[in-house]
């Protein structure tokens, strides 16, 4: 390029700064776009796949029914390709907050699928534990703060319970992430609400369950060359997962026979034992037996010698009487006789007596004579004394005394023999009467005595008696000792032989139970069977899809934009490029001035987007995601090869649009290129031949009408222009509409039933009736239906999903429950015998539709099956078929697994209460709250409304930038026909509308098509970002349109007003100077 | 007082730095229904006074009173008013809508006026009956000059501006375009200002006036102004 030429180029830039900004700022928007949105979707999965590598994500991971042991650790070492393999424990926990109960996950600290420690320390103890980060703010927790875990006991392989952890209670020692999930969806649990709410990360050195493991976890050695969700990753996962599967059926039988071996085991042990324990029971009841036959003989015994101490007892008492008796009547006989000789004493006595009486009656009078003796006696002796007296008188005196004396002598003699005789009598009565005495006292004793022995007799009799008595009274006791213990050892006796026989029969029962012993199923699953991965993974699919349609968009403007600028441009330096070629530049050196004008433009346009682009875009898309999903930081790269795309689509676009209008006026001679252009001949327009019409517009409408087809091409891009941004609008609110839509449909329309109850096996019917009928009792549900569901995967030709299998109980009540609307024809269908009825979604997927046959693969089992309806269905993939097709096909008796249930109104807390109410129930595995599924979904959804914002504000963009390209053009163009209008007088209204009624009118027509083109984006976009668990309905809401409508209006006159001041500026006078 | 007055009027540019003097103190007066012609070399500021005579500018100092209107006191809306209802203008590029026909080019004036001629009427006043129906492109240049003076004429304006009406057509076509104007002058009594560089044709006016340096340095009066077809250059 020529110096000269060189330094014009760079002028114009100066000159024409707006044009080149324009163009700059559409290959800024294009580029960036291009650049940010096709890099969201790597960069996305760069962060994840840096996270995953840095915590050591597991690529495969084994589950069992019946837990691993570390040979089959072992044995998965032994395959190729696996790198680290690793077994782990995880269980669900409970735990209690404030009166909140917390469902958690708890896992363990493992060298795979490491935590991400935030704040804190990982546990170093087995009494520490590390949280999430949410579960510290969500419940005012701290570190250092000590919760209380509870876990169900595990059972060991030999049956019995063993406690999960040693320590329950726990120090919290920091917060941690989990490359296991990386998205809000923490699971389900069969505790609780069903929901689990966090994950805690213990020590391995916590757990006491360790006879198996939960899981095993096993890293690939090929992978980390690979990004994760990338083909050859997944390839490298899938050879890997297919050599698993090879070992698969190995193992399950081996812990199978481990199991069975170890279940036998102790049955046969515990057999030993009852042995043992029944041959000790009875031994002890037949001890006891004899022990009470014993006593039995003993008390017989005794009883027999007692009856023969009464005997004894009863013939010595009798003699004992006889004799007494017989004394008796001796002593009687005595006493007779003594009576008789009393009477006999007593007649002597009262003969003594008289004898004594006329002995006293001859004393008394002896007395008296011896008294007048004496008295005589005693004058005599007076007289005596009496010296007076003579002697004779004396002597007379004295003779007479002497007389006297010897009277009184004889009376005291015989005074003395009377009492002599009295006293001999006396003595004889004395006599007499002690004889009698001593008889009687005689007769006394032996009475005394008689009685006395009578009395010990009777003394001994009772004491005999009682004592007897007492004996017999011991033995009756005996006796009912006996009975009582004979009794209990019969109670005990029943006892243990219920418990031998309880005994035998639970070996019986074990025994069975090793005949019944599963044979394990192994689960080998990739990454996507983390539900945060897999949506991931699907999210980021979804904004790769994006990424295809909303360039194309931008590239398309930017075309359209550099094409219309350009060949403005070119047109204004006509004069200029017709004196360069008249000059001897050659075409190149001409069109390379406009060339380098817009490659810089681009170029630095571009680049800039890029950088911004890069940055701005995946950030900003990214927080939108990042209220999902929980990775620790985002990465964002620059991407050469998006960017050198972006940048060289935007080019080519934009060059070639300037080479494309450049060429076209370079063909033409120099002469004719320095003459003014010829302006654009008027021509009548179609509509003018129509002539019923056409007089009836109004002069200017006649000449907006005018104007349009005279400038085909910018109303062709303003109504491209407009179309695009609409479209755009609508897309994005049809998006919302749609996503918007998914929940009410699916779990208003379709499923009307609002809580699962998945019921535990082996209930009978008896007690799943009964359970039904206690839960129809609860006031808060209405209604309830019984079905058994089932998950299998179904297989066309073309593809294969896994699907839900719904076998209601009774068909007729399964509308009450979910509605099945047939997508051909709208109506309500009937479930038909022998065939299936599958969802929409899973008919698009597979490929096929009705009347076609699909095959439900269970395990190994394979059966076909006549598709007869497709039925509207919005998330997951289900399919349905009535209890005798089931039967029928399965060959086996069906059996409802599932309970559908209806509820009354109810506000979150009740439903949680519900939900913790019947989860408590013995019969109940699991329950599933349509609400809280409809919660989960609602916020992923929510992430989506975002992009609805990114799409409104590039239509935004779009329509700003197009439209006021275009005005500007137009302007541009018109200029010479506006500053003529204006000179004749027309108000800057009336200029205004003068030009924006074409500008109205296409807006009109652009914002019709646009809402077609909406229609048919929104198709477009929902078919692209539509995941394949998902159907969006293709609705738009007449809302939808009407913001469509308002926003583009608003845009329009945005770029309206512009247009205005615009128009306000033009200067009639240069713009009228006659052209140079 | 006259129908238009100049009154020391002074129009300045600013170019960056240089302040350049279009119009320099020019004074002038104008009768009613006079044919005026202005003649001058390029630069000497006849077309400034004519923009600001017709309202399309204004003027840095002085007055222009026409009709006992102050035009250099006029606000844009009311300017636009003035121009719209007393002001026809004629340019050298004719300055015709290319998208409207001959009759609709006329509309688009007279629709905006209150007192307007019947459009049909003065197209075939400029002997245009004929080709009303047809697009400037499909006119030749006199033609198309004739389309425009209609469309000033059928505004029934006061003043009739000319800016070099002939400067585009060859001699015969100019002249016919002349005659038309001086006829319109002459019938309709409206006052035309004609801006030339051909003085050659100043003896069809009433009033010569000469500008230089952005003054009006001379004014020339004929009491018999000449038809155009007697004047030959």
């Amino acid at each position: 390029m020529k110096k000269a030429l060189l330094k014009d180029s760079i002028k114009e830039i100066k000159n024409n700064y707006k044009r080149f900004l324009s163009l700059l700022l559409m290959a800024f928007l294009g580029v960036g776009f291009f650049a940010g949105i096709r890099a969201t979707s790597p960069d996305m999965v760069d962060s994840v796949d840096t996270y995953y590598k840095d915590q050591k994500m597991y690529d495969l991971q084994v589950i069992s029914t019946l837990g691993l042991t570390q040979n089959d650790i072992e044995a998965i070492k032994k395959i190729d390709g696996v790198d680290i393999v690793e077994g782990t424990y995880e269980t669900e926990g409970k735990l209690e907050i404030d009166n909140k109960e917390i469902i958690t996950k708890v896992l363990c600290i493992d060298e795979l699928n490491k935590p991400l420690l935030i704040e804190g320390q990982l546990p170093q103890n087995a009494n520490e534990c590390v949280v999430e980060e949410n579960f510290l703010e969500q419940n005012n927790k701290a570190i250092g703060d000590t919760i209380t875990i509870e876990i169900e006991n595990m059972q060991n392989d030999d049956g019995e319970d063993v406690e999960y952890l040693y320590n329950k209670e726990l120090k919290i020692v920091g917060t941690v992430k989990s490359p296991l999930y990386i998205s809000n969806e923490r699971g389900n649990s069969t505790l609780g609400d069903g929901r689990i709410d966090y994950y805690i990360y213990v020590s391995k050195d916590n757990i006491q369950a360790k006879d198996t493991y939960t899981n095993i976890y096993v890293t690939l050695k090929d992978v980390n060359k690979y990004q994760t969700a990338s083909s050859k990753y997944e390839d490298c996962v899938n050879e890997v997962k297919d050599k698993i599967e090879e070992i698969k059926g190995e193992r399950e039988n081996a812990r199978h026979n481990e199991l069975v071996e170890k279940a036998t085991n102790k049955v046969n042990d515990a057999q030993a034992e009852f042995d043992k324990q029944k041959q000790e029971a009875d031994q002890k009841i037949a001890d006891a037996q004899k022990e009470i036959d014993d006593g039995k003989i003993e008390i017989e015994n005794n009883e027999a010698e007692i009856k023969e101490n009464e005997q004894k007892a009863e013939v010595e008492f009798a003699n004992a009487k006889k004799q007494i008796t017989s004394a008796k009547q001796e002593i009687q006989a005595n006493e007779k006789a003594l009576q008789t000789k009393k009477q006999e004493v007593d007649s002597q006595i009262s003969q003594l007596e008289s004898q004594r009486q006329s002995l006293v009656e001859q004393k008394n009078t002896l007395n008296t004579q011896l008294e007048s003796l004496q008295s005589t006696y005693n004058q005599i002796v007076a007289q005596l004394q009496n010296g007076e007296l003579d002697d004779e008188a004396r002597k007379e005196l004295e003779s007479k005394k002497q007389n006297l004396e010897s009277q009184i002598q004889i009376i005291n003699n015989t005074i003395e023999s009377i009492n002599s005789g009295i006293t001999e009598i006396e003595k004889g009565i004395n006599e007499a009467n002690s004889q009698i005495k001593q008889a009687e006292s005689k007769i006394q004793s032996a009475k005394t005595q008689l009685s006395s022995q009578e009395k010990q007799l009777n003394t001994e009799e009772s004491n005999t008696n009682a004592q007897l008595e007492e004996a017999k009274r011991q033995i009756e006791q005996a006796k009912i000792k006996l009975q009582q213990g004979q009794q209990e050892l019969d109670a005990q006796k029943q006892e243990a032989e219920q418990q031998l026989q309880e005994a035998e029969s639970k070996l019986i029962d074990a025994r069975e139970k090793i005949a019944e012993i599963e044979n394990p199923e192994w689960y080998i699953l990739d990454r996507y069977a983390n539900t945060g991965y897999s949506s991931f993974v699907q999210d980021k699919e979804s904004v790769k899809n994006i990424g295809r349609v909303f360039p194309v968009v931008f590239f398309l403007v930017a075309v359209l934009i550099s094409l219309t600028s350009m060949t403005r441009m070119v047109e204004e330096q006509r004069t200029q490029i017709g004196t360069l070629k008249a000059l001897g530049y050659n075409k190149i050196q001409i069109a390379s001035k406009y060339v380098m004008y817009s490659s810089l433009a681009c170029i630095i346009g571009g680049l800039l987007g890029m950088n911004v682009g890069f940055i701005l875009i995946p950030s900003l898309i990214w927080r939108m995601y990042e209220v999902v999903y929980q990775i620790p930081e985002f990465l964002i790269s620059f991407n050469w090869e998006y960017s050198g795309a972006g940048l060289v689509i935007i080019c080519a676009c934009i060059i070639g649009a300037t080479i494309y209008s450049s060429v076209k006026e370079l063909r033409q001679e120099p002469a004719i290129l320095m003459r003014p252009k010829a302006p654009k001949m008027g021509k009548r327009v179609l509509l003018e031949r129509i002539n019923f019409i056409w007089k009836r517009l109004s002069f200017s409408q006649k000449v907006t009408i005018r104007n349009i087809f005279r400038y085909k091409k910018r109303f062709m891009m303003t109504i491209i222009g407009i179309l695009g941004c609409t479209s755009l609008i609508l897309a994005g609110f049809g998006l919302k509409d749609s996503i918007g839509s998914l929940m009410p449909n699916q779990y208003g329309k379709i499923f009307k039933y609002d809580m699962q109850i998945n019921l535990k096996d082996g209930l009978d019917e008896k007690q799943k009736q009964q359970y039904i009928d206690e839960l129809t009792k609860k006031q808060e549900i209405e209604d309830t239906l019984e079905t058994y569901m089932t998950t299998s995967t179904a297989i066309s030709s073309e593809n294969e999903e896994d699907v839900q299998i719904i076998v209601p109980k009774n068909q007729e009540e399964l509308e009450k429950m979910i509605s099945l609307i047939s997508i051909y024809n709208k109506e309500k269908i009937e479930l038909q015998k022998g065939q299936i009825c599958i969802t929409d979604k899973l008919a698009q997927l597979l490929g096929v539709k009705q009347g076609d046959t699909i095959t439900l693969k269970n395990g190994d089992e394979e059966k076909q099956i006549v598709i007869s309806n497709v039925t509207e269905n919005y998330v997951y993939h289900y399919a349905y078929m009535t209890k005798e097709t089931y039967e029928e096909l399965y060959q086996t008796q069906y059996d409802t697994n599932a309970i559908l249930t209806k509820n009354v109104e109810m506000n979150d807390e009740q439903e949680e209460n519900l939900a913790t109410e019947i989860m408590n129930q013995n019969e109940v595995a699991s329950l599933s709250m349509n609400s809280s599924v409809e919660e989960v979904m609602n916020t992923t959804m929510e992430s989506l409304n975002y992009v609805v914002v990114v799409l409104i504000v590039s239509a935004g963009l779009l329509a700003f930038a197009v439209l006021y390209n275009l005005s500007n053009v137009n302007i541009s163009e018109r200029i010479r026909e506006l500053a003529t209008i204006k000179v004749l007088g027309f108000y800057d209204k009336e200029v205004y509308s003068y030009v924006t009624r074409e500008t109205i009118l296409l807006t009109i027509i652009g914002i019709l098509f646009g809402l077609i083109g909406g229609y048919f984006l929104n198709y477009f976009i929902i078919g692209t970002c539509e995941i394949d668990m998902l159907r969006f309905s293709k609705i738009i809401h007449p809302i939808s349109y009407l913001y469509a409508i308002l926003i583009t209006v608003l845009f329009t006159v945005i770029v309206n007003i512009f247009t205005y001041f615009a128009l306000k500026k033009i200067d009639m006078i240069e713009s009228l100077k006659s052209i140079e | 007082m006259s129908y238009i007055e100049f009154k020391d009027v002074c129009k300045q540019y600013k170019m960056g730095e240089i302040v350049i003097n279009a119009l320099n103190n020019t004074n002038f007066k104008i009768e009613e229904g006079e044919l005026v012609v202005i003649v001058g070399p390029s630069g000497a500021g006849k077309t400034t006074a004519l923009n600001i005579l017709g309202g399309m500018d204004t003027a840095t100092s002085g007055k222009v009173i026409v009709d006992n209107k102050e035009v250099t006191r006029l606000k844009n809306k009311q300017l636009i008013q003035y121009r719209r209802e007393e002001i026809g203008f004629v340019f050298q590029f004719y300055n015709l809508v290319q998208n409207l026909t001959a009759k609709e080019n006329v509309e688009l004036a007279t629709q905006i006026c209150k007192d307007s001629l019947d459009v049909e009427e003065v197209l075939e006043k400029v002997g245009l009956k004929d080709r009303m129906n047809n697009f400037p492109s499909q006119l030749s240049g006199g033609e198309q000059q004739r389309v425009a003076i209609a469309r000033a004429i059928a505004k029934n304006p006061k003043l009739l501006l000319c800016d070099e009406p002939t400067g585009a057509l060859d001699y015969k076509t100019g002249k016919q375009i002349l005659k038309l104007l001086q006829d319109t002058s002459k019938k309709e009594n409206m006052t035309v200002i004609i801006i030339t560089h051909n003085s050659a044709i100043a003896p069809m006016a009433h009033k010569v006036i000469h500008f230089k340096n952005g003054t009006a340095e001379k004014v020339e009066y004929n009491q018999n102004p000449k038809p155009i077809d007697e004047i030959e250059w």
